[in-house]
């Protein structure tokens, strides 16, 4: 496929990342050279200086021969604009924009084929505050991603050392009934897709696919302690921490947010009513102390500056916080900061990867989750009655080897799958792969080849 | 400063006065009452300065006005429709006295109500009319009149406009200033209007219907009638003008949207819910406290209550009772409500609520800095931020008000009153208010106040109509160099 990226920020940056990792000719166009560099320094892609609202530029980027268009820049507005000269000069290709502001989404017919032609909308940033959100309500987890329109759950759950659990095989775990499934194990830098010889082992990451019904269930069965959230701090009021805080402000939570300019506290203390904001340095070891840090529930370090994050992170977990969320871009570094103790880390990649990644993929597929460390993904999908995977027992099915079916969603029903489950056409499925199987798995979902 | 164009905006208000007095002319005409020779005289007197004053400066080329010529124009304004409205009062020998007539004619069109006359029962009804008729002008603001009916006065109506309107904020209904005038003496009127029906179906004869709307709608407080409303026994009469108080008390652009079709807006404003629940809470208090005692069905005590909380709060100073005689905890609330007046935007005077919860809100926030020192805090108004300009300009207002206030009680004191009327009837003239305490109290006039302390109440009155900055910086040095 032949992509063109506007918008060498965060967002746009690791869709590009992604994309050219998968294979794809990517080219990608930014305005600031220091961006531009760094792409080109870093990625195997083509990289233009310029704006992406210049017809001009687009043509020479090759345009006429894309096949997706993604415009990521900070700006909206920029965004809508690239998106609709794409639509003049290419009407046949997939466009995609980043539309922050909720304005512009309740504006209803806006986005039509008659007016601006975009295909689809990605808003990593609020996919990220729901991540956080999602992470505050449900303890003990380090990840939280919703399925199925949220009638199902996939959780990341660390094993401590002194849990029961550990050095079980996942064949004697009896008690889960047919209400979760272990979908995946990260175990240091590796991902296992596991089947019922696997163990787990203390400090392994679990991914879990639960009903949210049985969600409390599946909590208790881990062992994590039910803990209300009434304190939470927020460090760093960048576009993730304003909408975070604004999403706070409305409800019984004692919430403050800290960040460094004046500026933008002053800005943010506009917009909110209950929300306490704070000028000053995150870092700074006596304004914590000051705010109470001892007695705060959840702290989350989101500032620009992930090493910042970290310390914070550790700071405030030293001065007695209770738990922290930690904002980690760099996928080097999550091994490293689970190592010195930071436990849930957030991370803006895999938000604005996750936004992508289903518009890419072939076949009917709703939604892709890439878990930690992005060797694994789980995906949601529905099943086509052409492809092969219908109605024949799951232990018949020659997935390939690294992918399971971690849920049927059938109508109303929730089914968590056994070897003699069946699929039936349209339902939805939730499949765990491993990245180097994924494209054997598009094939297996989309069509078989007997068609042709 | 542009003299010019002052004395001709100035002309042209006096001249427009002047014609206004062709109401109570055709009154007195109907009821034959005698008073008619001296009105006339006035009419043709007030007009005619107003021509000559408008011709002698019309060749004069248009010059825009700036905010000194604004200030100028509205202070001089003022003080001439007061000398002008002296003029029926001495013609026809209602008040024979000038500094009593100017007193009167003040009291009326900053919308005061304080009066000097003891039997007003007695005067024509013509004059009784006018007297109604500066309240009625006075209310909704003579310049603001101007401004609706005057086109000439483009861009400069904004600066006039801001300098008479009450409250710290100033609203903007349409896109042109003189549009905005224009709306709101529609509003005014018809809900004028409204009183009128209402209060004449209710057994008022159609004179006093009229002159008792024209005396409610702008919180003005004259009646006709030497009792004020106790007059009038009815309990429909007094909700009736506890009702239309309440109105007039209440932001006249609220009053707009209501009638474009957005019934909740007064409950979606914070500072008419504050209004309307700090009434609600006062009345109960004061009806709780003098039930028994002084009143014995609970009924009546509420209605007593309702009403003179409503009057005073609003600034009307209407009164149905003696509430100088109430036990001490219901006069406290009474001169807290002197104080508090109604809502920025409305006809009525006081500091208003607005800027009391402004002052509230900043200083909650102080004490709050106390505990977060590193908090940063924005202050608030139905949602959006209240520039700090705008928060330091109404600690200033504040200020000045309690300064005027201090120093008017001791000249007061000096001329004579006790330190209680003193105290309550600058409180009652700088609040537009009208009956205070003591010998100013509900059942006595103001004759008896001396006669330099009846031109510090006129100024005390002028002051709390233009809210203080307008009049007060004509005495500052700097206002006058080039």
């Amino acid at each position: 496929m032949k992509i063109i990226i506007v918008g060498a920020g965060e967002v746009g940056f690791h869709i590009t990342q992604r994309l050219s990792e998968e294979g794809h000719d990517v080219v990608l166009i930014d305005q600031d050279n220091e961006k531009i560099k760094r792409v080109t320094e870093n990625l195997d892609v083509q990289a233009y200086l310029g704006s992406g609202t210049s017809p001009g530029l687009l043509k020479t980027a090759g345009i006429r021969e894309a096949d997706l268009f993604v415009a990521a820049t900070d700006s909206d507005e920029v965004n809508l604009i690239a998106c609709l000269l794409g639509k003049n000069l290419n009407q046949y290709m997939v466009k995609i924009a980043r539309v922050r502001n909720q304005e512009y989404m309740e504006e209803v017919g806006l986005f039509s084929q008659d007016l601006l032609g975009i295909d689809h909308i990605i808003n990593p940033q609020s996919l990220m505050v729901k991540t956080i959100q999602s992470l505050m309500e449900i303890p003990g987890t380090t990840e939280v991603i919703d399925f199925v329109e949220g009638r199902v759950k996939l959780i990341g759950l660390t094993i401590p050392g002194d849990s029961p659990l550990a050095g079980r095989k996942l064949s004697t775990l009896k008690e889960r009934g047919e209400k979760l499934l272990i979908g995946a194990i990260v175990r240091g830098d590796q991902v296992v897709i596991p089947d019922g010889r696997d163990t787990i082992m203390a400090d392994d990451l679990l991914y879990v696919v639960v009903r949210s019904n049985d969600l409390n269930d599946a909590l208790r069965l881990f062992k994590t302690k039910e803990e209300t959230l009434r304190r939470v701090i927020i460090i760093g009021a960048g576009q993730t921490g304003t909408d975070l805080a604004t999403a706070l402000d409305h409800r019984k939570i004692n919430a403050k947010i800290i960040d460094k300019d004046r500026e933008v506290c002053a800005t943010l203390a506009e917009r909110l009513e209950r929300v306490i904001v704070i000028h000053g340095d995150g870092t700074d070891r006596d304004l914590l102390q000051e705010e109470n840090v001892a007695d705060v529930d959840i702290i989350v370090a989101i500032t620009g500056d992930e090493e910042s994050n970290v310390l914070i992170s550790l700071l405030a977990k030293g001065l007695g916080a209770k738990r922290s969320i930690t904002r980690v871009s760099k996928l080097s570094y999550i091994p490293l900061v689970s190592a010195i103790g930071i436990d849930t880390v957030v991370s803006p990649r895999l938000s604005a990867v996750r936004a992508i990644l289903q518009y890419i993929r072939r076949g009917k597929i709703i939604s892709v989750a890439p878990l930690k460390g992005e060797h694994a993904e789980a995906i949601e999908a529905e099943a086509l009655e052409t492809s092969g995977i219908t109605n024949t027992p799951l232990s018949k099915i020659k997935f390939p080897k690294g992918a399971i079916v971690g849920t049927i969603v059938r109508g109303e029903h929730v089914i968590i799958p056994t070897g003699d489950s069946i699929i039936l056409p349209q339902d939805r499925l939730i499949i765990f792969a491993l990245q180097e199987v994924v494209p054997k798995l598009e094939k297996l979902l989309t069509v078989k080849l007997e068609y042709f | 400063m542009h003299f010019l164009i002052i004395t001709r905006f100035t002309g042209l208000l006096i001249l427009f006065l002047g014609i206004s007095m062709a109401a109570p002319l055709i009154v007195s005409l109907i009821y034959d009452d005698g008073s008619a020779y001296s009105l006339g005289l006035s009419m043709i007197i007030t007009s005619g300065v107003g021509i000559v004053l408008y011709l002698s400066t019309r060749h004069h080329k248009e010059v825009h006005l700036n905010h000194r010529d604004g200030v100028t124009v509205v202070t001089l304004g003022w003080i001439m429709s007061g000398l002008v409205g002296t003029l029926p009062f001495l013609f026809s020998g209602s008040i024979p006295d000038f500094t009593d007539a100017y007193f009167e004619s003040m009291s009326g069109f900053t919308t005061t109500g304080s009066s000097v006359l003891a039997d007003i029962e007695g005067l024509p009804e013509g004059i009784l009319f006018w007297r109604s008729q500066t309240q009625w002008l006075g209310g909704m603001g003579i310049i603001v009149l101007s401004i609706a009916i005057l086109p000439f006065l483009g861009v400069g109506g904004m600066q006039l406009y801001k300098a008479e309107i009450p409250g710290p904020l100033v609203d903007k209904l349409k896109p042109r200033i003189s549009e905005t005038a224009k709306t709101l003496w529609k509003v005014y009127v018809l809900i004028t209007l409204v009183e009128v029906i209402l209060l004449f179906a209710g057994g008022m004869s159609l004179f006093d219907a009229v002159c008792h709307a024209f005396c409610s709608m702008p919180t003005g407080g004259f009646s006709t009638k030497n009792a004020s409303i106790a007059y009038f026994g009815t309990p429909y009469l007094q909700i009736v003008l506890i009702v239309f108080m309440m109105l007039a008390g209440i932001n006249f652009s609220l009053h707009y949207r209501m009638i474009k079709g957005n019934v909740s807006s007064f409950y979606q404003n914070s500072e008419c819910r504050t209004f309307l629940i700090l009434t609600g809470i006062f009345a109960l208090s004061i009806a709780f406290d003098i039930h028994g005692a002084l009143y014995h069905s609970f009924f009546d005590a509420l209605m007593h209550a309702t009403f003179q909380v409503s009057s005073i709060i609003t600034t009307t100073g209407f009164v149905t009772a003696d509430y100088a005689k109430w036990p001490p905890l219901s006069q406290a609330i009474l001169l807290v409500c002197m104080f508090l007046g109604a809502m920025a935007g409305s006809t009525g005077g006081g500091i208003k609520i607005m800027r009391v919860m402004l002052l509230f809100r900043q200083s909650y926030k102080e004490v709050f800095r106390i505990i977060h020192p590193h908090a940063v805090t924005v202050i608030k108004l139905e949602g959006r931020p209240v520039s700090a300009e705008i928060l330091s300009s109404i600690w200033g207002f504040f200020t000045l008000y309690m300064i005027l206030f201090v120093i008017g009680t001791f000249i007061m004191s000096f001329m004579g009153l006790d330190i209680f009327s003193a105290f309550a009837s600058v409180a009652a003239s700088i609040g537009n208010i009208g009956p205070g305490f003591g010998t100013v109290g509900p059942v006595h006039n103001y004759s008896a106040v001396p006669l330099a302390g009846k031109w510090v109440l006129v100024l005390c009155m002028l002051l709390g109509r233009l809210e203080i900055y307008t009049v007060i910086v004509l005495f500052l040095p700097e206002f006058w160099r080039k």
